[in-house]
């Protein structure tokens, strides 16, 4: 009996803690990420569709042997022609009319960039240099067998990759550096962070329901919207996009994706998403603590994804370079694909704070360790370690809970 | 040292009678080795040294052809592919060694072929057949093409070698496909008598980088990826939801798709049993392996319902037309039932018999990006 009154207190205090904790009752949540006033959606972020399409056209363009020109790929960047001119670089016309661009919003995030100019011009500028490199260096040798110092070609498998001369694809440099440099720097240090959705008036009007001229929303819930729509503005069901993460974009969405699939990690696109909707409703509820904390569980996941990757393709990488008959091909799209995670480490935020987990610096020089000599030609297997090492110890991931 | 190591026998003895489950025969008692000697000796060395007399008379008869042109140096010709490609279903399969690094069935047998590039290629001239970029565009399935599928019948055919504009840019492209497999047919077959034949057989033992831990893989994805999917599977629209009756085996030729598919089956249960190339006699295999670890699944013997198997797809394939382009389209229910039948075995040989011989799968699908 005793016991069992034990059982029943224990029980009721679980109860008064689970509703005493954050989800207050007050907080409205829907089952998916629908909201509406007076009957019409204030949910709307076609701009970071845009965005994402476009980078999509751009990646896809860079091995587009047959068509792709430097002005092309640029055009493609800046939607711009050089002159600063109107231009329709892509096949899609509803892209060629909108008025955004990928340039403007790379590296550009208010919390990072918006006292740090020079820094996110260098790192805006770095894209167009991937992109011009391309033409001028692997496109002239698209028929030349790769070797160190030699730009060319490389089997992969039954794959043929196309390599400058320290063994990268300039595609996977600028797919996966945009992950980080677009729609992680917009999400978690742009469109989630106080600074924005608390900017000017926007307490104020969300407080009193004061729309955005000519919208059906306040400015501050239209902002979290648009950090929604850099993970799930292509998604297949946009107000429930769980189900297909993964399978939505070949950026952010598809790497969350990947954490999904691995059992140490699985769990975790719900995750984002219950942050992201509770985030949403929270702003609705006038509820602001309860924003912000769903804004450091966003930026907590989303950097994880981002170094998990990044150890992952080390280690992918490390394998295949490390054994009797090195398989270059495979090692060096890996790796790639790896230097651009590492790249976009330093856009990932470490929650409660205003800092990456990785550094601009500690980027760089994982990057020179990478790039010197012939790069990946002669990177070896300690040093590929070491910096999954290091990445990894910033994060609460080990090596091989990442590499599998 | 003998009274530790016997008292570890022994410890080891009570251990493995006290472990549960059914006991018999431990994986580790098998003689390995003598499987490793009678793959490389009976059968992978007289396979790669059949293919690769084959295609030295491949090439003898392309030369032949580009110096006399004639209908009947051309009906020599495609005879000496048939040889050549039905010798290579019996080497396809040892992706290892020297053939993993010159991706040896990547530059011999990727079909569909690129008949756009192959056109290029001719027209430009200044071709690479190394790059991996032109493995589509070489090989059997090239050949295929070159032979069979450049003109509606044997007049249009042989004009493009005698009175086309570039006759000439023909007659060496083919030629440097003839050549290229030629050459590529002798590596391997060098590289295997040289020393890794020894290096192979020596390296015995059970781990994940043992011979036989990578040839059971290598031969499990390669009836899984190669014979199963890509003989069948691929043009019986398995994987893309339609048929795709364009990409069978030797699609240019009339009725020859067939033919390969059995060989290779035939190659691939041959090996299964350790059966020598070109003979009835066998040697240790994996169905000794199997039997002298008296493996069993649902009360029956596993190598024989693994042979069984073999025997249940073949006889299955037997009412498909010797073409298997004709049959995607009048029938592809009968091409799926093969499949179905090809398939059983991959369960049989990737789950049971690897678990048997506690092995594990090297192999995973490709990341795809």
């Amino acid at each position: 009996m005793k016991l069992n009154k034990l059982f029943v207190l224990t029980l009721t205090s679980i109860v008064m803690i689970s509703c005493g904790s954050n989800d207050d009752p007050q907080i409205d949540v829907p089952a998916n990420y629908e909201f509406t006033r007076n009957g019409e959606s204030t949910v709307s972020f076609t701009g970071q569709t845009t965005r994402i399409k476009m980078t999509t056209e751009l990646v896809g363009a860079i091995n587009d042997f047959d068509n792709s020109t430097k002005e092309l790929l640029l055009q493609m960047y800046r939607n711009q022609t050089a002159d600063g001119g109107d231009a329709n670089p892509y096949s899609d016309e509803e892209l060629n009319a909108a008025t955004k661009n990928v340039k403007s919003k790379v590296a550009a995030s208010t919390d990072y960039f918006s006292t740090n100019t020079t820094v996110s011009a260098e790192l805006k500028n770095q894209f167009e240099t991937w992109l011009i490199n391309q033409i001028e260096e692997v496109y002239p040798n698209e028929n030349t067998m790769a070797e160190p110092g030699q730009p060319g070609q490389i089997a992969d498998g039954s794959s043929t990759r196309y390599v400058n001369g320290k063994g990268f694809e300039y595609n996977q440099l600028v797919g996966k550096s945009l992950i980080g440099a677009l729609m992680t720097d917009q999400i978690l240090n742009n469109y989630i962070s106080t600074s924005v959705l608390d900017a000017g008036t926007n307490r104020e009007d969300n407080n009193n329901g004061t729309l955005a001229e000519g919208s059906n929303y306040t400015n501050m819930e239209h902002k979290w919207d648009e950090a929604y729509g850099y993970l799930y503005g292509t998604a297949t069901d946009l107000s429930n996009p769980v189900p297909t993460t993964g399978d939505d974009d070949a950026f952010l969405n598809k790497y969350l994706g990947r954490l999904e699939a691995d059992e140490d990690f699985a769990g975790i696109s719900q995750e984002v998403f219950d942050a992201f909707k509770l985030g949403r409703a929270a702003i609705v509820a006038g509820e602001y603590a309860v924003r912000d904390k769903q804004a450091q569980i966003i930026r907590e996941n989303l950097s994880k994804a981002i170094a998990v990757r990044a150890v992952y393709y080390l280690q992918s990488g490390k394998n295949a370079l490390d054994q009797e008959t090195p398989d270059y091909g495979a090692a060096f799209h890996d790796l790639s694909e790896g230097y651009g995670f590492i790249f976009s480490l330093q856009f990932t935020r470490v929650p409660n704070s205003d800092s990456p987990y990785l550094t601009k610096t500690d980027v760089d020089g994982f990057l020179a360790q990478l790039t010197q000599g012939n790069g990946l030609w002669e990177v070896t297997p300690q040093t590929l370690d070491n910096i999954a090492q290091e990445i990894a110890g910033q994060f609460d991931f080990t090596i091989e809970e990442a590499a599998n | 040292m003998k009274k530790i190591a016997i008292i570890l026998l022994t410890l080891f003895a009570l251990w493995s009678c006290t472990k549960d489950g059914p006991s018999g025969p431990n994986v580790d008692d098998f003689d390995r080795e003598a499987i490793l000697v009678n793959w490389s000796d009976n059968i992978i060395i007289p396979s790669f040294t059949a293919f690769s007399g084959s295609a030295d008379q491949l090439h003898s008869d392309a030369s032949a052809f580009a110096q006399a042109p004639t209908l009947q140096n051309l009906e020599i010709l495609r005879n000496s592919w048939k040889s050549a490609y039905l010798a290579f279903q019996h080497v396809s399969m040892f992706e290892m060694g020297k053939a993993m690094e010159l991706r040896f069935r990547d530059n011999l047998n990727i079909y569909p072929t690129d008949t756009t590039e192959i056109e290029t290629n001719i027209m430009e001239g200044n071709y690479n057949l190394e790059l991996s970029s032109l493995n589509d565009s070489q090989g059997f399935p090239a050949l295929d093409y070159m032979l069979n599928g450049l003109g509606a019948n044997d007049t249009e055919t042989l004009a493009f070698y005698t009175t086309h504009e570039n006759s000439n840019g023909y007659l060496t492209y083919l030629t440097d496909l003839t050549a290229r497999i030629q050459f590529l047919s002798s590596e391997v077959l060098t590289d295997w008598t040289s020393g890794y034949r020894d290096e192979f057989v020596s390296n015995s033992g059970n781990g994940a980088n043992s011979s036989l831990d990578m040839m059971v893989n290598d031969y499990i994805y390669y009836y899984e990826k190669h014979l199963r999917a890509g003989k069948i599977g691929i043009p019986a629209g398995v994987f893309s939801g339609s048929p795709l009756s364009t990409h069978v085996e030797a699609y240019y030729s009339d009725a020859f798709s067939k033919s390969l598919f059995n060989e290779a089956l035939n190659a691939s249960q041959n090996f299964f049993n350790g059966t020598h190339f070109e003979s009835n006699t066998s040697g240790e295999s994996l169905k000794s392996y199997l039997d002298f670890l008296n493996t069993m699944k649902d009360g029956t013997d596993l190598a024989t319902l693994i042979n069984n198997q073999f025997d249940a797809a073949r006889e299955e394939a037997k009412i498909l037309n010797d073409n298997f382009a004709e049959q995607v389209e009048s029938n592809n229910n009968l091409m799926l039932s093969t499949y179905d039948q090809l398939q059983l075995n991959v369960v049989y040989m990737k789950v049971d018999m690897l678990q048997a011989l506690n092995i594990n799968v090297d192999y995973v699908d490709a990341d795809g990006d």
